[in-house]
């Protein structure tokens, strides 16, 4: 039986959308990132800098021809702590019985 | 009341959380053009093959090199540049679909082609990778459907 703990880290609005965008993902481009969830670079940054001093993500800077890219990745810590939160959440809704539709 | 505005908020967490997984899965998604272009491709080697001259082959297998590699890139270069799916998404059900669509195709190319070449038909391979190409075009769809349908059910806070 998977261990539940709520994350409040993770749990924040733009981190929650932004890790499960990674938690799907080997890795993510910036931009992908950026435009999906909507954010500026200089929020989704900020963001991602919080991800990274928790050591659930790593973020790599490099080029692609003379074009720099920048991507990010869950660590197994940060896939840990997502899967621990996800579960939280399950046996919160299972504990009210509270009907979920899967889109 | 806390625990009921805890719960509906951890449920709209949670959709929110497989709503995010299926943007990423959506983007690995080959598009239908991808399966009738790899078929019309098959089907131009093919020409070649069967013609069997030296102009024929020189030109039809340039051709289907470079409308692979331009079909292929096209078709998967949302996942390249903006995220690659997550090893895992795609379970030993998904391989099998994969395996099981490629028998289907090479079976019945072979099984086509042998038997035209049996019974004398003129330019049988082509005869047969349109078989083919035919059954790819209308099967790369509901493939695509079906790997979808596994991966979205691996997602994190789906019902196993």
């Amino acid at each position: 039986m998977t261990a539940a703990r709520f994350d409040d880290l993770i749990h924040a609005p733009t981190r929650l959308a932004i890790v499960s965008l990674l938690a799907a993902s080997e890795r993510a481009d910036f931009k992908f990132v950026r435009d999906t969830v909507g954010l500026s670079d200089s929020a989704l940054s900020k963001q991602l800098a919080t991800l990274e001093q928790a050591g659930y993500i790593e973020i790599h800077r490099g080029f692609v021809g003379k074009r720099p890219r920048t991507s990010a990745r869950l660590t197994a810590a940060g896939r840990r702590a997502f899967e621990l939160h996800v579960a939280a959440l399950q046996e919160m809704v299972a504990g009210a019985g509270v009907s979920i539709v899967p889109r | 009341m806390a625990d009921e505005m805890q719960a509906a908020e951890a449920s709209e967490a949670l959709a929110e959380i497989r709503n995010r997984e299926r943007q990423v899965i959506d983007l690995a998604t080959v598009p239908s053009w991808y399966w009738w272009a790899v078929g019309a491709l098959m089907v131009v080697l093919a020409v070649g093959v069967d013609t069997r001259t030296a102009v024929a082959i020189g030109l039809t297998v340039p051709v289907f090199v470079i409308g692979m590699l331009s079909a292929t890139g096209l078709a998967v270069r949302g996942q390249f540049r903006a995220a690659q799916l997550r090893r895992g998404l795609l379970d030993g059900r998904g391989v099998a679909a994969i395996l099981a669509f490629v028998a289907l195709i090479i079976g019945i190319t072979l099984g086509t082609a042998f038997a035209l070449r049996g019974a004398g038909v003129s330019y049988p391979a082509t005869w047969a990778c349109l078989a083919g190409g035919v059954v790819m075009g209308l099967g790369g769809p509901p493939l695509m459907r079906t790997l979808r349908r596994i991966m979205l059910g691996n997602r994190a806070g789906s019902p196993r």
